[in-house]
């Protein structure tokens, strides 16, 4: 059993996974809508990046670029549909779930239509170099995701803190009621929030297609992990998405080496299970010290 | 006074949350440099009445002008949904019970108060100004507002208040849940807030704490304002009168 190879593929999964569960916790603590149309937004900004491969370049920073900002566009068009004529009216929580849903299954079928349900690949982002650790290799494409990944989520979060828009969208995730006593408009800050975190999902997608493929129903599985992460995290905590995600990623590529990737959505959802019996609101719950108002 | 100066101009309002209607068909007006105290009950409709003015309420219909503007609409749905607007024409609704952002640190929240392009080009100076009213905060401004005292919190709510271009500043129940001294020390820098062309209404309780130091008290009963009282005249006899 090679020890590094198991820990640098937990590494990787962490930060995909990570951002996709920061994508979904910050979604459901601002704008209050359990996205699930996630996935699709996920296969969208794949099947973008895949389309920009064929029409403009190979280069690895343009289809970077395309999966980014078609999740993006997918995160506004979402929110256009499944947000703004329905936040303010009753049971938004139950009706945004459905909209979501809706969105994923139109969405999904029509990629299949539109693309076929042939898969496609895109082309190695970061090259095909390698650096040998000790016995084991570290591929660009292992490197490459774990920068990329930290870096955009690290940008973010600094926007988050220093900007005035990151400060509203702080605000809202904490207390949207409060948030608009103080003049804040929640119709147009949840369009800033569903563009970040679906240009999150579209990185999670070009990052991961390194290792999949790009299909219609791709999203599907990053995105139940996203959301399992994400509740096991804490939904709304940043750095409790962050943990879980190691503690998940690590799992997952444990046991995928011991016992075998058929396995793995079940010890997953096991450690969840346990963690949420021990801690209901996930490891936030652990972090948070603030008194609850 | 004449209507021009009325900061806040309220007419025919009524409102309510779905089946209950909490409002009921109130008029007030409140003038330039005016500070009024509004005494009433729990639930006589103290809160839902400014609650209406910042459109929080579930439904609610009649005018509300605010420096001359129309801000009130008539809802069926959507709380919340224009209260923006209404901030931006400048309403500061400082809320009972602390709204209050948990995990912001004290100086970011007063920014988060100072929302109009002009108080956010200002924070800076306007963070000393509140700071001099509320001197304690000075040395929590980077701990998280969700580890502060009662007394603590507040303040930071009434000071991210402060922090907006207001012209009328809603203030409901300051005193409510602090300790007796803190309540009144809360009352004092409300009191001494300088008002300028801008107007204040606090809800509160305790009519003890509001005596005398208000332009006039307005009582409120049962989704209706009741009898009116200059600063001058104990509120006891005006309410007999």
């Amino acid at each position: 059993m090679d020890i590094l190879f198991i820990l640098s593929n937990a590494v990787v999964l962490t930060c995909i996974y990570g951002m996709l569960a920061i994508g979904i916790s910050i979604t459901w603590s601002s704008v209050g809508l359990i996205n699930l149309s996630y996935g699709f937004i996920f296969a969208f900004a794949g099947y973008g990046a895949w389309y920009a491969a064929q029409a403009l370049s190979e280069n690895g920073a343009v289809v970077l670029a395309a999966g980014v900002l078609c999740g993006a566009l997918g995160g506004v068009v979402v929110c256009a549909l499944a947000f703004i004529p329905i936040h303010d009216k009753p049971n938004f929580t139950l009706r945004g779930l459905i909209a979501t849903l809706a969105i994923s299954l139109i969405g999904t079928q029509s990629l299949m239509w539109w693309f076929g349900p042939r898969s496609k690949n895109l082309p190695e982002i970061f090259g095909s170099w390698s650096v040998m650790v000790g016995d084991t290799a570290l591929t660009a494409d292992k490197i490459g995701n774990v920068l990329t990944s930290i870096a955009f989520v690290a940008a973010v979060v600094l926007w988050m803190r220093s900007s005035r828009r990151g400060l509203e969208i702080r605000a809202m995730m904490m207390n949207p009621h409060a948030a608009s006593i103080v003049g804040i408009d929640v119709r147009s800050t949840g369009f800033y929030v569903m563009a970040i975190t679906g240009g999150m999902a579209g990185l999670a997608a070009v990052l991961l297609s390194q290792t999949y493929y790009i299909s219609p129903f791709g999203g599907l599985t990053p995105m139940i992990k996203g959301v399992s992460i994400a509740l096991c995290g804490g939904l709304g905590s940043v750095q409790g998405a962050v943990i879980a995600a190691a503690i998940l990623g690590l799992n997952e590529a444990v046991t995928s080496e011991l016992l075998g990737g058929q396995y793995v959505l079940i010890t997953q959802f096991i450690l969840i299970i346990a963690i949420l019996l021990v801690r209901p609101r996930g490891i936030a719950g652990i972090l948070d010290r603030a008194r609850e108002a | 006074m004449t209507e021009r100066d009325a900061v806040l101009q309220v007419k025919g309002l009524s409102a309510g949350y779905g089946p209950l209607r909490v409002i009921h068909d109130l008029d007030l007006i409140v003038h330039a440099g005016e500070r009024v105290g509004l005494v009433g009950l729990n639930g006589h409709g103290k809160s839902t009445l400014f609650y209406a003015i910042a459109g929080l309420t579930g439904w609610q219909r009649g005018s509300i002008r605010l420096n001359g503007v129309e801000v009130g609409r008539t809802r069926s749905q959507g709380p919340g949904r224009y209260t923006h607007l209404v901030v931006r024409q400048g309403l500061a609704l400082i809320p009972q019970g602390d709204e209050i952002f948990h995990g912001l640190t004290v100086e970011e929240h007063l920014d988060s108060g100072a929302f109009t392009p002009l108080a956010w080009k200002e924070r800076a100076s306007r963070k000393e100004r509140v700071l001099d009213i509320f001197a304690p905060l000075r040395k929590l401004m980077r701990i998280p507002v969700g580890r502060l005292s009662g007394g603590e919190r507040r303040m930071v709510s009434i000071g991210r208040g402060l922090m907006a271009d207001a012209a009328l500043f809603l203030v409901d129940e300051p005193s409510l849940g602090l300790a007796p001294k803190i309540g009144k020390g809360v009352m004092d820098a409300l009191i001494a807030v300088d008002l300028g062309q801008s107007a204040m209404v606090i809800a509160e309780q305790n009519v003890a704490l509001l005596e005398g130091r208000v332009d006039r008290v307005i009582g409120m009963h049962a989704g209706k304002l009741k009898g009116e009282a200059s600063a001058a005249m104990p509120f006891q006899t005006a309410r007999h009168a």
